[in-house]
């Protein structure tokens, strides 16, 4: 967990800080003149000798002030204690005890949790009485609630993880379970937590004092001072000032700095771009018959990761592109980049990126909209679970092409039955999760066909499926093509589909593409080692079982960390000297093939 | 051992109906299906991780290894301390180095936290971790399904070697065909939650007896050629 | 494609298994009658330990209640009498029954100091405090969403850190100051300085602003940054890159994609809010002298009036369990998928 010292964290830091010395050193320093009366100084407002006027005993407000702090963080940091550990021991509860009892403690939690903590705190007082005993046990239990919901849901969490079952069934003891697996995993957030309940102690804690149901005198702090300015605050109201400052300061405080530290822990870093990319270079001249002409592509994040790097490639009307690769070569990056989807603070660079001849970027949304079709893993994801299906789909005529909501509907009836999905009709009226898996991709692919599309991006649209609804899709997204002539780019990485489904397939390997053939060459024609590896190592159903399945040694590299070489020469065994220091272009290797690699080139 | 006759309900629903399957002594049955089929279920059932009805006899110890390498090692535990979780009386250290030895793991890596391993490497120590428990069975649930191809390779390659080495019965579960039938001895595929075909693994893909495993036979995809 | 394969499923045929969601849409009737019957029932046993709770209260006291109530130079007659009249010479068990039953019928006992029923009491006040309580539910949701909203679309990503530090400590300000310090702070400014508003009592729409802002103020910051995290963990799902990817208008994909579905979450936050709102203006109703039930509370518990706090606490108890009764509802009634998570 590393703190990022911002503005507000900083101050959050430093108040917090100077609670804290407030609590040490005001009683000592000011102590003496917080209790001074002077029975000629009554009552009296802001002067040059009370910055913030005097009580009814002649008493110096300012002092006073300052000295109420050790009192006032002393009780918020007992009610804190008290409310943090009757909640995590609530909250441990369900875990430790037999099912019963677990849904007996787990029923308690969430019916207290509903409950507002001034009003237990109410009742506590009622209970236990006037005073700051009663107002502390009060805020305490106020705040143990919420402190056995997150132990509680946090042990759940933990406990259904894996790694607590694996242990479990090596008998290992509940005890040394939770010691080891459940406690380490919550002590942070949980932790985390507590810097901003000691917050939300100080202000209950006030608040009740200022009600007059806690600290009582001769004793004072915040809260009481604030009661006694209260009463004159329509003819004195900076009486009132001083207390309310000191609460107020305190409550932002502890609440700053539990915030930074919570997302300090939760952070995910954003790093500033460090350059700009190289200009890619002159893209040479546009393929007149494809639909897609990418030219040196290349998609770059903060901190110096890349993971496209300087991509090219062309799609044809009609055409099924195959873009495989492992997680991490940059393939889905390539998908988003096409769509105009890569995420801030991702840059995309290119020498050409052209739809239909034209550069994306000068395309309208209408046009964009309607002529690109994309297709995402999580069919259920990919829909919006609170919109009906017909609706999502009539949207892109309604929005694009004006069409009325009857007609845009009529049409999307008529597209869910031109991807065969049984009842168009009444699926048009039914939410997402109404469908299964299969039926929503025929949605999804549908809704690419609202428009007239001319590029249709595939990104894994049948790795969340079975494979019978695999082969389903599949078919569904060739009948798709031929009926649209639109060119489709297909994004995989399972080298068996591509090469079923595909006309040609592009190897992606650590942001570049190393090699580029028609699909039926893939299983005796693929030339580069890597691709090679890849049919190698995937077992079919007559793959030899009596010898050892290959496997390719080592890791594919980061995106930050791809050398100046060839990306897959540490993983290669015909790799050379040259191999790690020159990058291969991609050429020509025989007809219609083209390979990235000084060994077979 | 022998799994007779177990369902297991949630509910009103039956996620698995009255199934019986043999483990052979040193043989890996691997069990095949699509999502809903039930066999992540009998899996967890064999464990002990979910109440059942029927019986499992003859096995002495079960031990699983998980789908996911990133959710099934705490974060916050070393290799060496997840390996030695199930050791019992013998000499941990040497031990844990035995057992990284066996899933061909360098033994340095004891030191390390899992963030810094690999999905494979992971993997392996999952395992390591499931033999330490000393299994009569090893249940493996999807454990490649999380991993790259060019990585899945080395992993069932080591779960051969652990049945040849060891002796040790497994019941394998996937939803790819190709890799059971390239592990596991017998196979076994089930379908709404009931086993609809059982046989040896070269007689089920080759000669399949079924419907529905004729269906999963012709679904999976091939490279042309 | 080559289609040899021996698969002859027509291409009609999708899902080839009554999966989960199908099912789920035929059953739903069903299991949604029963989560309301489950509601129901949960509710009522709330509503018991509730009663129990309070019931116990008067009991927990240390000593007897009616001798703290009316000190200890109060003759010992007055104070038997007291005890007989209000039951306390019975045995316990019949002493809950006699309460339930006066509780179920309305009968909340009367006050030790005014004598009043405290039921009338409780009449006269709640409106007072449900009005105040709901006017900030309200001005919190309206303010405080839109600009949630505004917020994560401008920061999504950590884009323009800038704004999100700005948005977070504003409103990380905003939410750790209390109510009452509000209530103060706008009292002095615009009643006793500007003199603008009255600075206390309920007479008019007037005499609403300056308590329901003061009871607002916080809420505002934070629906907003609750809406801004439920907002930005809707940017992230692929439905809204497949908006995108339709090139939707940013209005059409934040107005009608995404709001709906932080909904859910907006309206489980806007009942815990109400209910919490309903306690909070105790404080605000004490610095404004508002005639609600808070002030009264305050009062009683001062003045040691026992069956006043008994009975009011009680009502604040059973207000929290039927906004969350219906907030529960709601949520089925309005999310389809709902009902269907709280079976698996």
């Amino acid at each position: 967990m590393s703190l990022r010292w911002s503005g507000p964290a900083v101050a959050g830091a430093v108040i917090v800080a100077l609670m804290a010395a407030l609590a040490v050193a005001g009683p000592i320093v000011w102590g003496e003149a917080a209790e001074r009366i002077d029975a000629g100084a009554i009552l009296q407002g802001a002067s040059a000798e009370h910055p913030l006027g005097t009580d009814n005993l002649g008493r110096d407000l300012l002092a006073r002030v300052l000295v109420a702090g050790r009192f006032s963080l002393a009780l918020a940091l007992a009610a804190t204690l008290i409310g943090a550990a009757a909640g995590i021991v609530l909250g441990t509860l369900p875990s430790v005890l037999p099912k019963r009892g677990a849904r007996l403690a787990t029923g308690t939690v969430n019916a207290l949790v509903a409950f507002p903590g001034l009003l237990l705190a109410m009742f506590t007082a009622v209970v236990t009485g006037l005073g700051a005993r009663g107002a502390v046990l009060g805020i305490g239990a106020a705040i143990a609630p919420g402190f056995a919901r997150l132990t509680q849901t946090l042990a759940a969490s933990v406990a259904g993880a894996d790694y607590v079952s694996a242990a479990r069934m090596l008998g290992v003891p509940r005890r040394r379970i939770l010691s080891r697996h459940v406690l380490p995993n919550i002590a942070e957030p949980l932790i985390l937590n507590l810097t901003q309940a000691l917050g939300g102690a100080l202000l209950g804690l006030a608040g009740m004092s200022f009600l007059g149901l806690g600290v009582q005198p001769p004793s004072f702090d915040w809260g009481r001072l604030l009661f006694d300015g209260f009463s004159r605050i329509y003819v004195t109201p900076e009486v009132a000032l001083g207390p309310a400052a000191a609460v107020a300061l305190a409550g932002i405080g502890f609440n700053l700095l539990g915030d930074a530290l919570a997302r300090a822990a939760a952070r995910t870093t954003v790093r500033k771009m460090d350059e700009p990319p190289a200009p890619p270079p002159e893209p040479g001249e546009p393929d007149p018959g494809a639909v897609l002409d990418v030219r040196d592509l290349t998609v770059t994040f903060p901190g110096g990761s890349t993971p496209v790097r300087g991509l090219s490639l062309a799609v044809a009307p009609g055409e099924v592109v195959g873009l495989v690769g492992e997680s991490g070569s940059g393939k889905s990056l390539t998908a988003a980049a096409v769509g105009g989807l890569v995420p801030y603070p991702g840059k995309v660079t290119y020498g050409r990126l052209h739809l239909g001849g034209r550069d994306v970027a000068e395309l309208s949304d209408k046009e964009l909209g309607t002529a690109l079709a994309m297709v995402f893993q999580d069919p259920l994801a990919a829909l919006n679970p609170a919109l009906k299906i017909g609706g999502q789909l009539a949207e892109v005529a309604v929005v694009h092409e004006g069409a009325t909501r009857a007609a845009a509907r009529r049409r999307a009836v008529d597209r869910l039955g031109q991807v065969h999905l049984p009842e168009p009709e009444r699926r048009a009226a039914q939410h997402p999760h109404e469908l299964s898996g299969g039926m929503r991709q025929r949605a999804v692919i549908a809704m690419g066909l609202m428009g007239t599309p001319r590029l249709i991006v595939a990104d894994e649209p049948t790795t969340a499926l079975d494979v019978t609804v695999q082969r389903q899709i599949l078919r569904l997204l060739r009948e798709v093509v031929a009926e649209t002539g639109a060119a489709t780019l297909f994004i995989s990485h399972d080298i068996a589909v591509v090469g079923e489904l595909c006309d040609r397939v592009v190897v992606m390997y650590a942001g570049r593409v190393v090699e580029e053939l028609p699909a039926d060459r893939l299983a005796d024609g693929a030339a580069h080692p890597y691709s090679r590896a890849l049919i190698a190592s995937l077992p079919d159903l007559d793959t030899d079982r009596t010898r050892p399945l290959a496997g390719i040694p080592g890791t594919q590299p980061a995106p930050d960390q791809v050398g100046p070489g060839c990306a897959f020469a540490p993983r290669c065994s015909l790799a050379t000297e040259r191999c790690v220091t020159q990058r291969p272009e991609l050429v020509a290797h025989g007809p219609l093939q083209r390979v990235a690699c000084w060994e077979v080139s | 051992m022998i799994i007779q006759n177990l369902t297991v309900r949630f509910g009103d629903f039956t996620a698995v109906d009255d199934v019986t399957l043999e483990i052979p002594d040193g043989r890996v049955v691997g069990l095949v299906g699509e999502s809903g089929s039930g066999k992540s279920s009998l899996a967890r059932a064999v464990c002990g991780l979910v109440p059942y009805t029927g019986s499992i006899e003859g096995v002495r110890r079960v031990q699983m290894v998980f789908q996911d390498p990133y959710a099934s090692l705490n974060p916050r535990m070393t290799v060496g301390d997840t390996v030695a979780e199930g050791i019992r009386g013998r000499d941990r250290d040497s031990e844990v180095k035995r057992l990284l030895d066996l899933v061909r793991l360098p033994a340095e890596v004891a030191g390390r936290y899992p963030r810094e391993l690999s999905g494979g490497q992971r993997q392996r120590v999952a395992i390591a971790r499931a033999l330490g428990g000393d299994p009569g069975l090893l249940v493996a649930d999807e454990i490649t399904s999380a991993l790259d191809v060019s990585v899945q390779g080395a992993v069932l390659n080591l779960v051969r070697g652990l049945r040849d080495e060891l002796g040790l019965p497994m019941l394998f579960i996937s939803h790819n065909l190709a890799v059971v039938r390239y592990v596991a001895d017998v196979v076994a595929v089930m379908h709404q939650g009931r086993l609809v075909e059982v046989g040896p693994a070269e007689q089920v893909v080759g000669e399949p007896a079924h419907d529905y495993t004729r269906a999963l036979l012709a679904a999976v995809p091939r490279l042309r050629g | 494609m080559p289609d040899s394969s021996g698969l002859d499923t027509p291409m009609t045929a999708t899902g080839t298994r009554p999966g989960p969601a199908s099912g789920a849409g035929r059953r739903a009737p069903r299991r949604r009658t029963r989560v309301v019957v489950r509601r129901a029932v949960r509710f009522a046993v709330s509503l018991a330990v509730l009663l129990a709770a309070s019931f116990a209260m008067i009991h927990l006291i240390p000593g007897d209640p009616v001798r703290t109530s009316l000190g200890p130079a109060a003759p010992v007659e007055l104070v038997e009498a007291r005890r007989a009249a209000l039951g306390l010479d019975r045995p316990l068990p019949e002493q809950f029954v006699t309460y339930a039953t006066n509780v179920l019928s309305g009968n909340f006992g009367t006050s030790f100091i005014t004598s009043e029923p405290v039921g009338d009491v409780i009449t006269a006040r709640l409106p007072n405090t449900l009005a105040l309580a709901l006017l900030a539910t309200l001005l919190a949701l309206l303010a405080g969403v839109p600009l949630g909203m505004w917020a994560a679309v401008r920061t999504q990503n950590g884009r323009n850190r800038g704004s999100e530090l700005t948005f977070g400590s504003v409103t990380g300000t905003a939410v750790a100051v209390p109510e009452f310090l509000y209530a103060i702070g706008l009292v002095s400014a615009f009643a006793v300085g500007l003199g603008w508003f009255p600075p206390a009592g309920k007479a008019g729409p007037i005499t609403y602003v300056l308590p329901v802002l003061a009871l607002a103020a916080g809420p505002v910051a934070m629906i907003a940054r609750i809406a801004r995290v439920e907002t930005l963990r809707e940017l992230g799902k692929d439905y809204v890159r497949l908006a995108r990817a339709k090139r939707l208008p940013a209005r059409r994909l934040h107005l009608r994609h995404v709001l709906p579905n932080t909904l859910t979450a907006t309206l489980t936050v806007s009942g815990l809010l109400l209910t919490s709102l309903i306690a909070g203006s105790v404080l605000v109703e004490y610095v404004f002298a508002w005639p609600g039930l808070g002030l009264k509370i305050v009062e009683s518990i001062t003045q040691k009036d026992f069956p006043v706090a008994q009975g009011v606490i009680l009502v604040y108890g059973a207000i929290v369990l039927v906004v969350n009764l219906a907030v529960d509802l709601l949520l089925g009634a309005l999310d389809p998928t709902s009902a269907i998570r709280e079976q698996s």
